[in-house]
């Protein structure tokens, strides 16, 4: 690369040298070249997302134009240590971690809890033992490729963790995703791809969590598939901190059967531009999911979170409580969408959208839809967008608190009730010393 | 409830109750656009120079452009070229008084229940009534002109007042805005032009009824309303058409321009003909109506009552531009058969301390489909800026839609914006406690209609709100089993 030129990514050639890294690579994850397939020829198909497109409306992709992202090699990460990592690591933690560096596998890192009411661990690259059949034939079974960075996961995924809780098993620890990004001499695109199958009445708690080691510029493009089976019950918490110059990209689906359950509660905190994209498909009657998100834009950042909630079959209850908070020239992007089908009677939904903007320059895009084919339903969504209460804040200086710590306090109220929906104890720690981390630095 | 069921049917499938042709000769020119078909309509006007060529222009822009495909309704593709652009009724009498207006068309009114003379009896109000495309009957012209208020056709305005006119038309949805009003620019015939003066508060509620007759004929209206410094006006209007088969386009333009301190009051009762129970036949309703509050403290107020129409595809917007200006939708739209609705607003805040509502109420029922679309911008500029919208669905049946597509974009923290909306079906246990006092199905339904409605109707002025109530309970009486 000569110097001061700039280069821009091209997808197609991020696909064909990805291609060529896995032809490579070894035979045992053989078995996907099906899935590759499929997603391959989609991304040539697929036009890279801009303004024209509805759901990017918002979002603007020029980050590719600025760097040229190339694929990430399994490489030299054997140097980390442990103690590298320690500082990332949630405290007291009993349960599974697998630990993906630059998006592959870490076994020096990760942890393999014993114990009855194994979940079947797997990863993608089959560093864990081959990959159980059941794993096997449900990836990919629910990913749509409805953008070309799906298509490009599918195309290209190399490495993820894939977790199989059997019927009625009960998981008592959490396990943990964890994913470390080290920043390389070029900017590098990863696609971490991960699978989680509930059998009928299983029960797990996940967290997922995205850091990085030191400020580097990466793409992250992560594909998560859930697929609950009737009456099972996952909690699933995601932490987002990538490094502030990082993009991150999470499309998830989750497929909800006949009377299960599904908790969400998700921070994302970090990169420059961060996208969540979630799917939610209510396939069986009596589901329940219960989404939650906080969202934090400093300046120049771009916090975007769409969700689809498709409730296709009857009964089914969901709630989302989605939260901004914006600095500087912050952006967050919201897109709720509730599908109603038709004779998804007695569908019960609600989704609220509620944004606290700090500075003069930032910006907010929301739009919340509700899309109905069914009568016997009740649907609502309500979004605000506005600043702190003048009120609350002078009542907190007139009982001596001073200006700054004041709007601290009353942001940190504003996004606890997302945090606290965070069960694990050693995450809802780390999340809020983040938060407070955060709102310390914001200036006005 | 079986009993309940059938009176549903009885009322899902009564044919349109407004629907008949009135047999008068027209003089229409042959289907088919192109810039010779212009230059006709141009012609047959005695337009201006000027205006021929910002028709022309408009043509030129439209040839590049594409039919819009984001919105929720779905329609086989128009065919612009079997559309007759122009139909004018042959006689062109110099009115005087209402003895002088063909009997026939005097007949039609009454037979829609609003006679001219009831009108002027009761209400005191003066219509414009647009027959076709051509004005036909001005009444109460004097008592305005007293008033130095000018309300008259378009086309007449052009004549007499170009400047006037050429200032404002296009100043606030100019020829590229989209589509429908490229084409209207291109070809409009006929519409009303209303001017306040500076202070004047115009003396009574302006009103025009527009009726779509002549076979094959699309409309292309082009309203104009300009409020100078301080003044006030109120417009009316309301529009009924006979039962036909072919799908009949109607694309309009309504330009409104509140100056500092003015308002300007625009309301809507909408009753076109939907189509038959599979959907045939019926009105496409392509419009594009936006006001421009360009002074400060200046207010515009859109009321609707969307019923009719196999299409309705509207979004009555303002642009807040004057610092504390003032913008407000209400709407109540209705969706049965096999209807479909695409309606909504946008409010662009741009002054400070500017603020806008957003109330609407959509009604779905048999298999009729509606959204809300809207946008709330709140830009850099605009302090202080407020919008508070609810958006509400009643779902009548179980093979209707009612979605809610709102964009809200926030470039300022001291702006505030606050949208709630809500679907659902009518309460099971407001019904029950209605009847179970004595009331039948139907009137319980009537009433929480109506109920649900009333935040719409308070905004209509008196004689509209019963004439809303009436189309209301026409659509949907007793549409619940």
């Amino acid at each position: 690369m000569t110097t001061g030129e700039q280069r821009a990514t091209d997808l197609e050639k991020v696909l064909r040298r990805g291609q060529q890294q896995l032809a490579a690579g070894s035979a045992a994850d053989n078995w996907l070249s099906a899935v590759r397939e499929r997603g391959a020829s989609d991304v040539m198909t697929m036009a890279r997302p801009d303004r024209k497109q509805e759901a990017w409306r918002y979002t603007p992709t020029s980050f590719l134009d600025k760097a040229e992202y190339a694929p990430v090699v399994e490489g030299p990460f054997g140097a980390i240590q442990p103690a590298d990592v320690e500082e990332l690591m949630l405290g007291d933690q009993q349960g599974t971690c697998l630990v993906f560096v630059n998006g592959y596998y870490a076994p020096a890192l990760s942890r393999l809890a014993p114990g009855q009411h194994m979940p079947q661990v797997a990863v993608l690259s089959g560093q864990l033992g081959d990959v159980p059949a059941q794993l096997k034939a449900h990836l990919d079974g629910i990913a749509e490729h409805h953008h070309v960075f799906a298509a490009l996961n599918s195309a290209l995924m190399s490495d993820g963790a894939l977790l199989y809780v059997p019927r009625s098993a009960s998981v008592q620890a959490p396990i943990e995703i964890l994913h470390v990004s080290v920043g390389l001499d070029e900017p590098g695109i990863c696609h971490p791809r991960h699978l989680i199958v509930l059998e009928e009445g299983a029960q797990a708690q996940v967290i997922e969590r995205y850091c990085a080691l030191g400020e580097a510029v990466y793409f992250t493009n992560a594909l998560v598939e859930i697929i609950l089976r009737p009456g099972s019950r996952l909690s699933h918490e995601r932490l987002q901190e990538e490094s502030a110059l990082a993009q991150h990209l999470s499309d998830l689906h989750v497929r909800l059967d006949e009377g299960s359950r599904y908790k969400h509660v998700s921070a994302t905190l970090g990169g420059a531009w961060s996208r969540t994209d979630l799917r939610l498909n209510f396939a069986g009657e009596g589901a329940q999911a219960d989404l939650d998100g906080l969202m934090l834009a400093r300046d120049k950042q771009l916090n975007d979170v769409h969700l689809d909630i498709q409730h296709t079959a009857p009964g089914c209850i969901s709630r989302e409580s989605f939260k901004g908070i914006l600095d500087g020239r912050g952006k967050v992007v919201f897109d709720g969408r509730i599908l109603v089908a038709q004779d998804a009677q007695q569908t019960d939904a609600s989704l609220s959208n509620h944004n606290l903007m700090l500075s003069r320059s930032a910006e907010v895009d929301t739009k919340p839809q509700l899309e109905i084919y069914a009568d016997d339903v009740k649907c609502s969504h309500g979004t605000t967008v506005g600043e702190l209460d003048h009120n609350m804040l002078f009542y907190l200086r007139s009982r001596g608190i001073p200006s700054a710590r004041a709007r601290q306090m009353l942001c940190q109220g504003f996004a606890e009730e997302i945090l606290d929906r965070i069960e694990n104890p050693a995450l809802h720690g780390r999340a809020t010393r983040l938060l407070t981390e955060r709102l310390m630095t914001y200036s006005e | 409830m079986g009993s309940t069921a059938t009176e549903m049917d009885e009322l899902v499938a009564r044919g349109y109750e407004h629907g008949f042709v009135t047999d008068i000769e027209t003089d229409v020119i042959p289907p088919g656009l192109n810039e010779d078909v212009i230059r006709l309509i141009s012609q047959r006007k005695g337009e201006p120079e000027w205006i021929l060529e910002s028709r022309l222009k408009a043509y030129q822009h439209w040839l590049t452009m594409t039919p819009p495909d984001w919105s929720s309704v779905r329609h086989p593709p128009i065919d612009f070229q079997s559309i007759s652009y122009f139909a004018a009724p042959k006689k062109k009498p110099e009115l005087q008084s209402l003895d002088e207006v063909d009997p026939e068309l005097l007949a039609t009114y009454e037979k829609l229940g609003i006679p001219i003379e009831e009108q002027k009896a009761l209400a005191g109000v003066a219509v414009d009534a647009v027959f076709d495309s051509v004005s036909v009957a001005t009444t109460f012209r004097k008592t305005l002109a007293d008033a130095g208020v000018i309300f008259c056709s378009i086309s007449e305005a052009l004549q007499e007042h170009p400047d006037l006119v050429r200032e404002n038309l296009g100043s606030v949805v100019p020829h590229t805005d989209n589509y429908f009003a490229a084409l209207n620019a291109a070809v409009f015939t006929d519409g009303t032009f209303v001017y306040v003066p500076k202070g004047v508060r115009c003396p009574m509620e302006l009103s025009t009824y527009f009726r779509i007759n002549a076979q094959n004929t699309g409309q292309f209206e082009r309203t104009l309303i300009v409020a100078e410094e301080g003044s006030y006006v109120s417009y009316l209007e309301g529009c009924t058409a006979p039962q036909r088969d072919e799908n009949q386009l109607h694309a309009a333009v309504v330009e409104l321009v509140a100056h500092t301190d003015a308002q300007i009051k625009y309301s809507t009762v909408q009753n076109w003909y939907p189509g038959d129970a599979e959907g045939k036949g019926g009105i496409y309703n392509f419009v594009t109506k936006r006001g421009d509050c360009r002074g400060d403290r200046s207010k515009i107020s859109w009321t609707q009552v969307e019923t009719g129409s196999a299409i309705t595809w509207k979004y009555p917007s303002c642009i807040l531009r004057g610092n504390d200006s003032i913008g407000e939708f209400y709407s109540v739209a209705v969706t049965k058969g096999m209807q479909q609705a695409d309606t909504g607003t946008k409010m662009i805040h741009i002054g400070r301390n500017t603020r806008s509502t957003i109330v609407s109420k959509g009604i779905s029922a048999g298999k009729g489909q509606q959204a809300y679309r809207g946008l709330v911008r709140m830009t850099q500029r605009a302090e202080d800026a407020r919008n508070h919208t609810q958006c509400d669905s009643l779902l009548i049946g179980d093979r209707c839609g009612a979605h809610t597509f709102p964009y809200i974009e926030v470039k300022n923290p001291s702006a505030k914006v606050e949208h709630e909306a809500t679907t659902s079906k009518i309460g099971e246990d407001q019904l029950f406690y209605c009847r179970s006092r004595g009331l039948s199905e139907e009137d319980a339904v009537s009433m929480v209609v109506n109920g649900f409605c009333k935040e719409v109707f308070k905004e209509l002025p008196m004689e509209f709100a019963v004439e809303a109530q009436k189309l209301l309970a026409i659509s949907l009486e007793g549409a619940v089993g």
